[in-house]
């Protein structure tokens, strides 16, 4: 189980995985590259690749944020990695996702297993029906450790559950472990989320939009804890969020998608400072104020996002974009790289014909 | 928690008063009650106009002697008002005095608790054999929803659903007990069965059960097989059970560990009306198979005009039923633990 290269136990390293523990002086270990990801669904109207030719990487330590509207892929691009997508409906079709150089796409069901919530850990969307409604919270939170450490006996893992509340900044611990989900509030349902994510000490966390559905208080004690646990424990995050504004506050690379496809990738600083995809700068225009209603982030974007079913053979962005021109609808741009200021290292990749152009304006 | 199972017997007392209101309203349509004599009345000043039909009107209430409408007279209070007579008649039935059967001339209660062992047995074996079918039934129909195993067995159990019970059970009838004689005809024991071993009782017991049982839960199983299918998949669908499978849980062992619990909710729901229907039985069953039980007894007595034995297993019934229901909601609490700790959500 938990053998993988960059296992905390000095143990494992002394053991010795050459081509890992070699590294010294390199740039931070490469943990998770997704390459040209594409997954469809059965559909009553046939199949629909929803997430088309999607990369990125994440290195150990650093949280990567995944932005969109609502419906873009982001959701099935995480369960894509995690192996969760819905069976049979949904699949895999195309590309890789290496995590430590091993592609997860194409393992076994029972290794899947042995690194979901192990070294690769989830968070969702709605904290009040990811919990079981009828088991208690300590019950749920020691599963998430003895799953991974057979054999653990009961006063342990009811310690570790104990120590995971400790760390979610969840007051009187001892007397939640005995509590049922719905005696707790949705914030404090989501630090239990957290705490179970936590359990096994991942490497990769991956946050479904974990604030959405919390008032916009709680969302920001939710960000400020998972920003703490990052530094505590090193691991890095994969945040998904249709909010642009919680970005900034969390991420230092951006990954933006618009129905099914990047549309650009790039260090945190260079997309609010540069924006080159035109709807990333929609996006940009439209984020508000602090003293505006985050729910009316994307709204200012004139236009619809084309039917998946007749989506569009050349730029899917075309029908709303101010800056569309006749090869704009002709052919899909792709992924490009495009210049960084000097000294810095991270990429900055842009998938429109005319991102010069729109650069001048 | 315990508070809740305290409150919940309470609610007991409130809910037999109700339906005991109910049956004593009744009461006053039986013959000799103010209503039936109202009607009666309007058909003897109907019947100087057309002659042909009025005897018939009055011909089924003459079929109770007077004396015997002064005794229902006088069991449920029609001379006193209302309220006095059924206090009183509410007093009689909490000690069991249910009156005088009008066919039998003997305690209604009596004729009631000598059906009861053989209702019981019925219900009781129904109930295990139905939840131990089809809970297991279900889960795999539900693991492996939209195979061969599973369109097949929902064809088998929608046919036996489809077929009445009483045919189902004449069929049985004709072909192993009647051209075979695997089976006996009909009875609840053999005429030798004061005679035979304790072994002996209860084979002789179960020998004569295997028909009727299969009669009646041929058509048993569709409900709670479907009904644990689909609560068992709407379940699987669950988010709770994919963050099961992120915590790194085999799919299968999610199923038992998160799922499961969760789908018994309508499962126990239902059960108390389960418990109700199986003990007032089916008298078309029981008819065929001639086993005396509570189903039976009250098709007669209604056919006869007993009606202080259809008063006594209205109320009977009545009881049964809450008590149902009080089952179901413990069976509930016992699964979910919203139920037990109320609904209030702590805030933020
Ligand atoms: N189970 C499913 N069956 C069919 N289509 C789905 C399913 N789940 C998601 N989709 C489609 O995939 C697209 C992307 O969804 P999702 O990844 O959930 O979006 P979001 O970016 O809001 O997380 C949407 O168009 C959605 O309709
Ligand atoms: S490719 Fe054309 S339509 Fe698409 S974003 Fe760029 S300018 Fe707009
Ligand atoms: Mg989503």
């Amino acid at each position: 189980m938990g053998e993988c290269a960059g296992n905390p136990h000095p143990a494992a390293v002394a053991a010795g995985e050459p081509e890992h523990g070699g590294q010294q002086g390199a740039p931070a270990a490469r943990l998770l590259s997704v390459e040209n990801l594409s997954t469809a669904f059965d559909t009553e109207d046939g199949p629909v690749t929803v997430v088309d030719q999607v990369s990125f990487e994440i290195d150990a330590g650093e949280t990567l944020g995944l932005v969109g509207e609502s419906g873009c892929g982001k959701s099935v691009t995480a369960l894509s990695i995690m192996g969760l997508l819905p069976r049979p409906a949904g699949s895999i079709v195309g590309g890789r996702i290496l995590f430590r150089g091993e592609d997860l796409g194409a393992a076994e069901a029972l290794r899947l297993q042995q690194v979901r919530g192990n070294r690769i850990a989830m968070i969702f969307q709605e904290p009040m029906t990811a919990l079981n409604p009828v088991q208690r919270i300590g019950r749920q939170l020691a599963e998430a450790y003895t799953l991974h450490a057979p054999g653990t006996g009961r006063n342990e893992a009811k310690g570790r559950a104990l120590e995971l509340l400790d760390q979610v900044g969840i007051p009187a611990a001892e007397r939640r472990l005995t509590e049922y989900p719905h005696q707790l509030s949705g914030g404090m349902r989501q630090r239990v989320m957290i705490a179970m994510a936590l359990a096994s000490r991942p490497d990769l966390l991956i946050a479904d939009e974990p604030t959405t559905a919390l008032d916009v208080t709680i969302q920001a004690q939710i960000l400020e804890l998972l920003r703490d646990l990052q530094r505590e424990t090193g691991m890095a995050i994969l945040f998904i969020t249709h909010d642009l504004g919680v970005i900034a506050e969390l991420c230092s690379r951006v990954v933006v998608m618009y129905a099914g496809r990047i549309a650009e990738q790039a260090s945190a600083p260079a997309l609010f400072a540069n924006p080159r995809h035109p709807y990333t700068r929609g996006l940009l225009r439209s984020v508000p104020r602090l003293e505006d209603d985050p729910k009316t982030v994307l709204s200012t974007i004139p236009g619809t996002v084309p039917d998946i079913h007749e989506l569009p053979t050349g730029c899917r962005f075309a029908n709303r974009c101010p800056h569309a021109e006749g090869v704009c609808r002709n052919r899909a741009p792709g992924l490009e790289d495009t210049p960084v200021p000097e000294g810095q290292t991270s990429t900055h990749r842009v998938a429109c014909h005319r991102w010069r152009a729109v650069e001048a304006v | 928690m315990t508070s809740y199972f305290i409150r919940r017997f309470l609610l007991i007392v409130p809910t037999f008063i109700g339906v005991t209101i109910l049956v004593f309203a009744v009461t006053r349509l039986v013959p000799g009650g103010p209503i039936e004599r109202m009607l009666q009345e309007a058909a003897m000043a109907g019947s100087d106009v057309a002659a042909s039909t009025s005897g018939f009107a009055g011909h089924g209430a003459s079929s109770l002697s007077d004396a015997q409408i002064d005794q229902l007279k006088a069991y449920y209070g029609f001379d006193k008002p209302v309220i006095v007579g059924y206090a009183e008649w509410l007093g009689k039935v909490v000690r069991l005095d249910l009156g005088t059967s009008t066919r039998y001339s003997e305690p209604v209660w009596d004729t009631i608790k000598d059906r009861f062992p053989i209702s019981i047995f019925y219900g009781i074996t129904t109930l295990i054999l139905t939840y131990s079918v089809c809970i297991p039934l279900g889960i795999v129909k539900a693991i492996r929803h939209k195979t061969t195993f599973d369109n097949l067995t929902s064809a088998v159990v929608f046919f036996g659903y489809a077929i009445p019970g009483y045919v189902v059970a004449i069929a049985l009838l004709t072909v192993f007990a009647g051209n075979l004689g695997w089976f006996p005809l009909s009875g609840f024991v053999s005429d030798d069965f004061d005679d035979l071993g304790t072994l002996g009782k209860a084979a002789d017991v179960a020998y004569h059960a295997v028909l009727p049982l299969i009669a009646y839960l041929a058509g048993s199983f569709a409900v709670t097989t479907m009904l644990m299918k689909n609560s068992l998949m709407d379940n699987l669908a669950a988010e709770y059970v994919r963050t099961a499978i992120a915590k790194g849980m085999a799919f299968r062992r999610a199923v038992f560990a998160h799922a499961f619990r969760n789908s018994l909710v309508p499962i126990a729901t239902s059960f108390g009306n389960n418990i109700t229907l199986i003990v007032t039985g089916s008298f078309l069953i029981e008819q065929i198979f001639n086993i005396d039980g509570f189903g039976l007894l009250g098709w007669e007595s209604l056919v006869e005009r007993d009606y202080p034995v259809v008063m006594g297993i209205l109320v009977i019934s009545s009881i049964l039923f809450m008590v149902g229901n009080i089952l179901s909601d413990i069976c509930v609490a016992f699964v979910d633990p919203r139920v037990k700790f109320g609904s209030g959500e702590s805030s933020q």
